[in-house]
């Protein structure tokens, strides 16, 4: 493409240039030149670490922050908009309640046929007793699968964040890791804690398994009981330190474990929702509502749920502690 | 008889949130951490076990209340444990603690 011979002074080149922040606004406004008494102090070379210039020094000299009128105003504006616009919003939105239907009448719109067929139907089709587990995790099974995928994203997001730079040398890594280590004063190795976590991590497990495997038939679910496993794991962190945790659980588990739920329940759901939008039959038995092996799919895909809920929270506490898993 | 009962738990249930009232005040109202743990540790272990005998007193003796008796368990199993290692937190990295001795040693 041929540019226009003047194109370094056409207007779109510098609008350019001023969303990428070439432009320097103060150029030809300022004197470039240090004066003469503190050319040594300012030539000097910044030390390692330390900052080239204070920040706030240079700024109050340029902008003249103490006696800016422009600054003054702008503050001012900027909080009376803010109030404005807090206000504003909450004007909008209780404005916006009075418009709301009663609650509890029967003749609101969330009382249509959908809710009534899942009322009617639910334990029949999904051979769930707690029929709020037969709708997220067969009904609605496709919403509950993204949101285990937000868990997966956002544990592999912070996994980026935060971890620690390896490429470096070993000598800048051990610097690194010193600098990030905020737990000198941590109480290490307490015995009261290992006591007591001996007794309550076992219980913990196990209350969350029995949440998990109860989620057909009682208030509970994946979700839930993922939640209790992590803290559990948590707890066994705290108390007896991380080489005990790493000799099984560790970067490569939690891949392993996530990547495996994660495949497992998009595959499975796939496949019934596949046979059941072209009426055929999936072949998996739906059992007697309220044992314990009932409701087809939804035990394993709870299990599955579970698991990927008690990695991420797992993962979350150990990447924001030291950095890694 | 029943409203014997049921001045019983409501006696207990007062005594909890007595002690959960009491708790919260010496929670805001210490100057040293160290105290505040104190005060809030009091409503964690005897306001809790007032309040859920209470409760066990008004609805009878029944699988439920058994379930309550474990949570006061598990509450008094985790939140001394908790208090302490915040305690023991707080004694490493506070200069000043005043004429609080403590004996540092090794780790276990």
């Amino acid at each position: 493409m041929r540019l226009r011979d003047d194109y370094e002074e056409s207007r779109w080149h510098r609008l350019e240039k001023w969303v990428d922040g070439d432009i320097d606004p103060l150029e030809g406004r300022m004197e470039i030149k240090p004066p003469d008494g503190e050319k040594d102090e300012n030539t000097k070379l910044p030390e390692d670490g330390e900052p080239f210039f204070d920040e706030e020094k240079i700024n109050s000299v340029v902008y003249d922050t103490a006696h800016n009128k422009e600054l003054k105003l702008f503050r001012i504006i900027y909080r009376l908009a803010s109030v404005l616009l807090c206000v504003t919003l909450i004007g909008v939105l209780l404005w916006t309640v009075v418009y709301l239907p009663e609650f509890g009448s029967p003749d609101n719109p969330i009382n249509n046929e959908v809710s009534a067929r899942y009322i009617e139907k639910g334990v029949e089709e999904t051979g769930a007793t707690n029929f709020v587990t037969g709708m997220i995790l067969d009904y609605r099974a496709f919403d509950t699968f993204g949101e285990s995928c937000v868990l997966f994203i956002a544990a592999t997001c912070v996994l980026v964040l935060m971890r620690l730079d390896n490429s470096s040398s070993k000598e800048k890594m051990k610097k690194k890791k010193e600098e990030e280590n905020d737990r000198l004063y941590e109480p290490k190795n307490d015995l009261i804690l290992q006591k007591v976590s001996c007794v309550l991590v076992p219980l913990i497990f196990i209350f969350g398994i029995y949440i998990i495997l109860n989620g057909h038939l009682s208030p509970g679910g994946g979700f839930s009981g993922g939640a209790v496993i992590g803290s559990g794991l948590i707890l066994y962190l705290n108390a007896f330190g991380f080489k005990k945790t790493e000799r099984f659980f560790t970067e490569k588990t939690f891949r392993r474990i996530t990547l495996a739920a994660l495949t497992f329940y998009c595959l499975a759901k796939s496949y019934s929702f596949f046979t059941g939008a072209n009426h055929m039959e999936s072949g998996i038995p739906l059992g007697t509502p309220g044992a314990i092996l009932s409701s087809g799919l939804i035990l394993p895909l709870n299990i599955c749920v579970g698991l990927v809920v008690a990695c991420t929270m797992y993962a979350f506490y150990t990447l924001f502690r030291k950095g890694g898993m | 008889m029943e409203w014997v009962r049921f001045g019983i738990s409501a006696a207990f249930l007062l005594f909890g949130i007595l002690m959960f009232l009491a708790a919260s005040i010496g929670v805001n109202r210490f100057r040293r951490a160290l105290n505040r743990m104190h005060a809030a540790a009091l409503g964690d272990t005897l306001g809790i076990l007032f309040v859920i005998l209470g409760l066990i007193i008004w609805k009878g003796i029944s699988f439920d209340s058994l379930k309550l008796l474990l949570v006061v368990l598990f509450f008094w199993l985790a939140s001394p444990v908790a208090g302490h290692m915040i305690s023991r937190l707080e004694v490493t990295t506070d200069e000043d603690l005043g004429e609080i001795e403590v004996e540092h040693h090794e780790d276990i």
